[in-house]
């Protein structure tokens, strides 16, 4: 019921961005489009997990497309060159992935530095030394085996799908259900009452970089597998969807608010949005300005709610009594 | 002597913030060429009132005039052309700018639309050369002590023309030297007509000064100008006043000894402390803001590491690294400022509740929603929270029950020792006596009280035992039945004045 009440906001916007998309557009809903759209939305659902838990803990992390680039070179290395099998290749990437994210979020919460220059700064270096692998230049065709892990089906379903819903289930339960996902809003709502409480700030913002991380190795794994190949190229811009994700979904960039479920929405939306304009041909350097808009749009939504709530407190006081609106918001 | 109109009234004011009456009724008169001492206790309504005549709030009922004519002082912008002008405790100064620039700052004399800097210059020089305040106007603030942009401040407060000059705790940061200045400057600006409202915690230093008092208490006028002495005696007598019957206080302290503090001190101000506290005990400490009450508390949460001394919880010693190692020992802190330091505005009440002991819940891995319920509602019945601290975040409580919930958080926690920092500050008089009696429970139960305030009569009243703290040190400790109202406040009054050797 609590969940419910979270999420109904974000799946209305949703829903209402859908049908705007299914009605300017003849294909939208067409069976092949629909599963392309799944296709899309699984890396940017995933690593929007990671993004999101940063975010929870009153941080940022404008850091995962840059990993990506660079774990996909990573993969094609130890994949080609090193002929390690894929399993294990996968292993390494992980394992690394979790170094990155002790590298930004070593220096956020033990180098307090803040976490939009430590992953700026991540940002440039590690797509940096992406290029230095392979001379720069992307490597294809790494094995036959990959494309399976992306394209694949179970029961019918297409396997990104289920490792969404996978990853999701757990950063649902550890947030909720964990002491360490409780220790994570405890940070992001207030470091001192935290440390106060006996919370280890500063581990607790490590955790939520190593998850940004891992996230960030999980979307690289799926974006290797999809394109068979790796590539310094890859993942450029990500990491605003990924945050546009977080914020469409509510997510309080202050920290300590919100609901991861409702991430895995935000991201729908947006790729739904994105799915639209390429529906209706419109350019990518259009589309890349209207992404800039809804981002603005959805964190001004959160930070005009008071104003909102009046006007609309004033528009229903000629019906009926005006303070339903507050009282609800309150609730 | 004030026969004359006043320049500045307040009729009758008052202002209600959700359900504490900060200020009642409040009537003032401020005479041109007269310095009007301000006192009361803290949360006495003292700084409410310098906001409303200050424009930064509005009164909830009567009038403010300015000769005579009621006036609407809307923001403080409003407030400063009518003629009023605040020097505030916090400075509002730009360190990396000139003092010049400073004084000037927001209204920077233009010269063909470009900023005259010449002008503003020579502006300056004459401004502080008339105040005979002598700092260099090219300096950046940043440079300069602490007293001397005390005096910067005064000097861009009186760079308006300003009929009433307000002054909120000028002395904090000042040596004696430097009130001596202070005082000189204040007392020409007198002599020229200005009305100056003075507020100040240091008797000694009001009785010297102001040629009237008002005295402040619980929002109310307790003595007016034209009816109170200059007088330490009179004033502390009328500040303080009769400890009353809203103070349930239950004596349970026994003989036995919990903790033993011995030498303690730290990097942050405090200086050889030792003292005991017994179980079932209140212990009091007292002192005036920065005299290192806080600081003590800090040292024994694991907040400042100590650099000598030694702390022993029923015989063990202890090693405080941090708030963990604290808390595990059984110690909990309520700190001064619960908004800041206490409560997480993004959780409802049990999520606060249980934030201290997230072990409690069950393994790391699987904490138990339904155990925090339960635990969450049986402390908001036992506490008498509002029981809308279920569902609502804590930010919509009262203060009275923000409080209570933290206190809670160390309930469950299962403290055997709490240090409340200031519990009752900026909540009513109901709350605080609900307060109190959770007070009394605690140390009923077995648990030890340190209770840190800066309301005399409530750590007279509450305590078992006082210390009062001075510069880091404890310098005396006794019964409260040893120590006299009039002598303690004397003492904590008194512990203020050699601030010089602190000031740099």
């Amino acid at each position: 019921m609590n969940l419910f009440k979270d999420i109904v906001g974000p799946l209305a916007a949703m829903v209402m961005v859908a049908l705007v998309v299914a009605l300017t557009t003849n294909n939208f809903l067409d069976a092949g489009n629909l599963s392309n759209l799944t296709l899309q939305v699984s890396i940017v659902a995933i690593v929007a997990i990671g993004s999101t838990v940063v975010i929870f803990t009153g941080g940022i992390d404008l850091s995962p497309g840059s990993a990506i680039a660079l774990l996909t070179m990573v993969f094609a290395e130890v994949v080609r060159n090193w002929g390690l099998p894929i399993p294990v290749a996968i292993v390494v990437v992980l394992l690394l992935s979790l170094v990155l994210g002790l590298v930004t979020g070593g220096l956020t919460a033990y180098g307090r530095i803040p976490s939009f220059i430590t992953t700026l700064a991540a940002l440039s270096a590690f797509r940096g030394v992406a290029f230095m692998f392979n001379n720069g230049s992307p490597v294809f065709q790494l094995s036959p085996d990959l494309e399976g892990l992306f394209y694949g089906r179970v029961f019918g379903l297409p396997l990104p799908l289920l490792y969404v819903v996978a990853t999701y289930a757990v950063a649902f339960y550890g947030l909720r259900y964990t002491a360490i996902g409780r220790a994570i809003y405890a940070v992001g709502g207030n470091p001192s009452a935290a440390r106060l409480s006996g919370i280890d700030v500063r581990g607790v913002q490590l955790v939520a970089f190593l998850v940004a991380g891992l996230a960030a190795g999980l979307g690289a794994v799926l974006m290797s597998a999809r394109l068979n190949s790796g590539s310094p190229n890859y993942g450029v811009g990500l990491e605003l969807s990924a945050i546009a994700a977080a914020v469409i979904g509510g997510a309080s960039l202050s920290g300590g608010r919100g609901n991861i479920v409702n991430t895995a929405i935000g991201a729908m939306t947006i790729v739904i949005v994105q799915n639209g304009l390429n529906l209706n041909a419109v350019p990518t350097s259009f589309q890349n300005v209207i992404t800039g808009a809804i981002i603005v749009l959805a964190v001004g939504i959160d930070m005009w709610r008071l104003e909102i709530a009046h006007v609309l407190s004033a528009i229903f006081a000629g019906r009926r009594r005006g303070p339903a609106l507050v009282s609800k918001k309150e609730a | 002597m004030p026969t004359r109109t006043p320049v500045w009234s307040l009729r009758s004011v008052s202002k209600r913030f959700a359900g504490v009456l900060a200020n009642d009724r409040v009537s003032i008169d401020l005479h041109p060429s007269e310095i009007h001492g301000l006192i009361g206790e803290n949360g006495s309504g003292k700084s409410t009132l310098i906001k409303i005549l200050s424009g930064a709030y509005q009164p909830t009922a009567g009038d403010i005039l300015k000769e005579g004519r009621p006036i609407v002082l809307g923001d403080p912008i409003a407030a400063r052309r009518a003629g009023v002008s605040t020097v505030f405790q916090e400075f509002s100064l730009v360190p990396q700018l000139s003092v010049a620039e400073n004084i000037h700052l927001g209204r920077l004399p233009k010269r063909h639309r470009r900023i005259d800097w010449a002008g503003m210059r020579d502006n300056a020089v004459r401004l502080l050369a008339d105040m005979d305040i002598g700092i260099d106007p090219d300096r950046p603030v940043g440079s300069l002590s602490v007293a001397e942009q005390q005096l910067a401040e005064i000097a861009k407060a009186l760079s308006t023309e300003a009929s009433l000059l307000i002054l909120d705790e000028p002395t904090t940061a000042l040596g004696l030297e430097e009130i001596a200045r202070l005082h000189g400057l204040l007392r020409r600006l007198r002599d020229r007509g200005t009305a100056i409202l003075y507020i100040s915690h240091r008797l000694d230093e009001v009785t010297d000064l102001v040629d009237c008092v008002t005295i402040l208490k619980e929002g109310r006028v307790v003595s007016a100008a034209a009816e109170s002495r200059v007088d330490i005696d009179f004033i502390v007598g009328r500040m303080v006043g009769d400890v009353g019957e809203h103070y349930p206080k239950e004596r349970n302290a026994t003989g036995e000894i919990a903790l033993e503090v011995r030498g303690l001190s730290s990097r942050n101000k405090v200086t050889d402390v030792s003292f005991d506290v017994r179980v079932g005990e209140v212990f009091g400490l007292a002192g005036v803001l920065g005299s290192g009450r806080t600081e003590v508390a800090r040292a024994l949460f694991g907040l400042d590491r100590p650099t000598a001394g030694s702390v022993l919880w029923k015989g063990r010693p202890l090693d405080l690294a941090s708030p963990k190692a604290a808390i595990a020992a059984g110690f909990a802190l309520v700190p001064e400022n619960r908004k800041f330091d206490g409560l997480f505005f993004n959780f409802t009440g049990f999520p606060n509740i249980t934030a201290g002991r997230l072990d409690r819940l069950g393994p790391a891995w699987a904490i138990s929603l339904a155990a925090e319920r339960a635990a969450g509602r049986a402390l908001v019945h036992d506490l008498e929270i509002t029981p809308a601290a279920e569902t609502r975040e804590v930010g919509n409580l009262s203060g009275g029950n923000q409080q209570k919930i933290v206190i809670a958080r160390w309930l469950y926690a299962g403290a055997e020792l709490l240090i409340l920092d200031e519990p009752t500050q900026g909540i009513d008089v109901a709350a605080k006596i609900a307060v109190y009696k959770l007070i009394n429970r605690l140390t009923r139960e077995g648990r030890s009280v340190i209770l840190i305030s800066s309301d005399h009569e409530e750590l007279m009243a509450m305590s078992d035992r006082i210390g009062i703290m001075s510069h880091g040190r404890l310098v005396r400790v006794g019964d409260t039945s040893s120590v006299s109202k009039i002598d303690f406040v004397r003492a904590s009054a008194a512990a203020g004045a050699p601030a010089a050797e602190l000031s740099q």
